[in-house]
């Protein structure tokens, strides 16, 4: 396999004089724009930021949600609550957890799958095709495949007991642990065609000259991946790493369609736990209140990583 | 000078549009009692056109309901909308704040979807009407369950049709036939008929634990066993899950409901299981002899629901299964046993927003009171009526096996309309929770039995 054999030329300049500035004639801001830009300013002024403060606003009440039952006023105590709550600390655990055990996965697969689709494989747009295509499958019309992979007498345990794995055999579903992993699968199995087709991208950028000259150099396939193309990819992985984490704080439908949080909580996650308190419960102040936090959580996280990247840009 | 106004005219504009933009959505959006009652109904009560509603029946059944109606009401129309139960509450409690949504909508007691507490404010008092249609002494004609679940603040917020009852099981008559076996009736032939389907490579026994609402009504029917009451009164407060001789038996009936995991009697799995689908299914399919559902399954014990059943569980070309209720075993050794509990499975509320809240509550009363309209819900077969003396008609329902059904079937609908216990009218929605908590941890072995009451006492003294 040789990598420079088929990586196409770079589309990126690498030297030559800095462009021009583009002119900007036309572009000066006047008042007189605004009503061009109200229509736009009032849907996302309307639809996200008002949400965000209403549900700011929510969250210091005691309310079941329904438009005619007047609110009581609770000040901070659903945040105090939420700060007591093991099931809330519960959810950030499991998305500490379940963003490592995904993003590292799906980043190894993705970046392996990109790297052996950039050499001479036979059928290798096939196999494109087979890796993305779970990406666009929606979990709500996998979930119930999962289930059934995984239930005590489906077909994981069927297959373990016909080649003589016993032991081995469980219920998946049943247990805390092997639930947890049986969503990070399915995540996994979900994400890792995105990831692939990204590093994929990043990779057709990489001049084949940099490839030739370590090849020159004598580094071989490993080598040339590891200390070339990897670093070279950074972005991309960091831009995957700040996706993949800000999806994790978000993760509902996985946990929700295979295992409902359950059991006892161990695929319980700040998307879950909002949903089940706000609909079975019908504590709209207390989900709003997590939901806050949530939003916390992934500006905090996002803005962290920005930083850490420009850092490291810089260095 | 020109563009000056110009700018001024466009940021006013803008100004009175954003203004106008943002009212709109605190107007919709902010939390106020906004009324929605009036004092007298509104519109016709023999002609319009109403819209229902609600997560049942299913829809096979409310067009018969309808048909049913509109033989005595023709100028009536009615259209039944199914809303999944799931998400029932977040689609009704912006619609019922207009008068584009729904004229008559399902409610429920306690702390379920659709519940009395949740939207009673958005349904007027149907006490008037059911005093015009049965008389001052109303209550009396009418399941109390269904009264008193639907009325929230002495407002009778919706006219229970027919209730569902639990705390029995359903076996595949056509196993135990197979395999010579009789329904267990205490642990000990519980898990001899286990361990014998078992050695012939069939399931015993399936619930869905995930799904607590079903754990709780196997508990519920522990507690019964050991002390009828007990369940409720706990629920109320009147009683503790963990101190004296209430939270003795408590602890007997969590060491059972633990037992039935422990001794092999629940399926390997069960708490990684929703009863619906997953149980249901797998019942349906004829993997399993027994399982633990209420007086809503007694409509699969008629031929074309029974092959619509195994249809969407999967089967293919089904030959119905025959359906037989039996009591709850007596795991307790008290002899207590046939206590079945119940709520009003659904409560049909006018909205206080209707346009036709005459028409509505015209189709409302005469489903939920009349001897037509009962007799309707009675022969689907999905509730047991709520007007007292109503009861299927045998001879016009096509059941699987009429020899090993009709009259089991018939003393069940009685034994259950006789129930006066609860199922979940007194448990609240934190007291829920609590359930499943204490009943999926304690079956998972990740909560001691001690700590899982001591939760549930928690719960009911903060209340």
């Amino acid at each position: 396999m040789s990598l420079s054999a088929t990586l196409p030329d770079a589309a990126t300049p690498t030297g030559g004089a800095p462009a021009a500035r583009p002119r900007r004639h036309g572009l000066k801001p006047t008042a007189n724009g605004l009503p061009w830009i109200l229509p736009a300013v009032v849907v996302v002024v309307g639809l996200i930021y008002f949400s965000i403060g209403y549900t700011g606003y929510v969250s210091t009440l005691d309310w079941n949600g329904f438009i005619l039952t007047e609110p009581t006023f609770l000040g901070l105590a659903n945040f105090s609550e939420m700060f007591g709550d093991p099931v809330f600390w519960k959810a950030l655990e499991h998305t500490a957890v379940f963003y490592v055990v995904t993003f590292t996965v799906q980043t190894a697969l993705g970046f392996t799958f990109a790297a052996l689709m950039h050499s001479q494989v036979f059928l290798r747009g096939v196999y494109k095709v087979v890796v993305f295509v779970p990406t666009v499958l929606a979990p709500a019309t996998m979930a119930p495949v999962f289930r059934q992979i995984f239930d005590a007498d489906g077909q994981l345990n069927t297959f373990l007991r016909a080649v003589g794995l016993d032991g081995l055999a469980q219920t998946w579903l049943a247990g805390g642990t092997t639930a947890m992993a049986v969503v990070m699968l399915a995540t996994i199995w979900q994400w890792t065609g995105l990831t692939f087709i990204l590093f994929y991208a990043a990779m057709s950028q990489i001049d084949t000259e940099v490839l030739e000259a370590a090849r020159v150099d004598g580094a071989g396939n490993l080598r040339t991946l590891w200390s070339i193309v990897w670093p070279m990819c950074r972005g991309t992985t960091v831009a995957l790493a700040t996706l993949g984490l800000i999806g994790a704080l978000k993760t509902f439908d996985w946990p929700y369609l295979i295992t409902k949080g359950g059991p006892n909580y161990a695929t319980e996650f700040l998307g879950t736990y909002i949903y089940h308190t706000m609909l079975s419960e019908k504590r709209f102040g207390y989900a709003a209140a997590i939901s806050v936090a949530l939003l916390v959580l992934a500006l905090a996280c996002g803005v962290l990583m920005s930083l850490r990247n420009r850092r490291e840009g810089r260095a | 000078m020109q563009t000056s106004k110009k700018t001024l005219s466009g940021r006013r504009v803008g100004a009175v549009a954003a203004v106008a933009t943002a009212s709109l959505l605190l107007a919709a959006c902010t939390p106020s009692a906004m009324g929605g009652q009036s004092g007298a109904v509104s519109g016709d009560a023999t002609k319009g056109s109403i819209t229902w509603w609600g997560w049942t029946p299913d829809a096979n059944n409310a067009e018969k309901l309808i048909a049913a109606f509109n033989e005595e009401y023709p100028d009536i129309e009615v259209e039944f909308v199914s809303k999944p139960i799931d998400s029932y509450d977040s689609v009704l409690s912006p619609a019922i704040t207009s008068s584009d949504g729904p004229d008559v909508f399902n409610v429920a007691p306690g702390s379920a979807n659709g519940g009395v507490d949740t939207f009673g404010p958005g349904a007027i008092d149907l006490t008037p009407a059911v005093e015009k249609a049965l008389g001052p002494d109303w209550a009396s004609k009418v399941s109390e369950l269904g009264v008193s679940g639907l009325t929230v603040d002495d407002k009778l917020v919706g006219l229970s049709a027919g209730a569902v009852y639990s705390g029995n099981l359903w076996i595949n008559q056509g196993i135990f036939d197979e395999y010579g076996l009789e329904p267990p009736t205490d642990l000990a032939s519980w898990k001899q008929v286990c361990d014998t389907l078992e050695a012939a490579g069939e399931g015993c026994f399936v619930q869905g634990a995930g799904q607590w609402a079903f754990d709780m009504d196997t508990f519920e029917a522990i507690v019964e066993n050991i002390e009828p009451g007990l369940y409720q009164k706990a629920s109320l407060g009147e009683a503790s899950y963990t101190e004296g001789d209430s939270g003795q038996k408590f602890t007997q009936a969590m060491e059972t409901w633990k037992s039935l995991f422990d001794e092999g009697i629940m399926q390997d799995g069960a708490v990684g299981l929703q009863q619906y689908p997953d149980a249901n299914n797998e019942f349906m399919q004829g993997k399993y002899a027994m399982i633990m559902m209420g007086s809503w399954y007694t409509q699969y014990a008629v031929k074309d629901s029974m092959v619509t059943a195994m249809e969407a569980a999967g089967v293919s070309d089904p030959e119905p299964i025959t359906i037989v209720p039996v009591d709850f075993p007596d795991l307790a050794g008290t002899g207590q046993v046939g206590n079945m509990f119940g709520d009003a499975d659904y409560g049909l509320a006018v909205s206080g927003r209707s346009d036709n809240q005459a028409a509505a509550t015209t189709f409302v009363t005469w489903l939920s009171t009349s001897q037509a309209g009962q007799q309707s819900v009675a022969n689907t077969l999905n509730n047991i009526p709520a007007l007292h003396g109503v009861t299927p008609d045998w001879d016009q329902i096509d059941l699987v096996d009429p020899a090993a059904q009709a009259d089991v079937l018939s003393a069940y609908s009685e034994q259950a309309a006789a129930a006066t216990q609860p199922r979940f009218a007194s448990v609240s929605s934190e007291l829920n929770t609590a359930f499943r908590d204490a009943l999926v941890g304690v079956a998972g072995g990740d909560v001691s039995i001690p700590d899982a009451l001591q939760t549930l006492q928690g719960v009911v003294d903060a209340e």
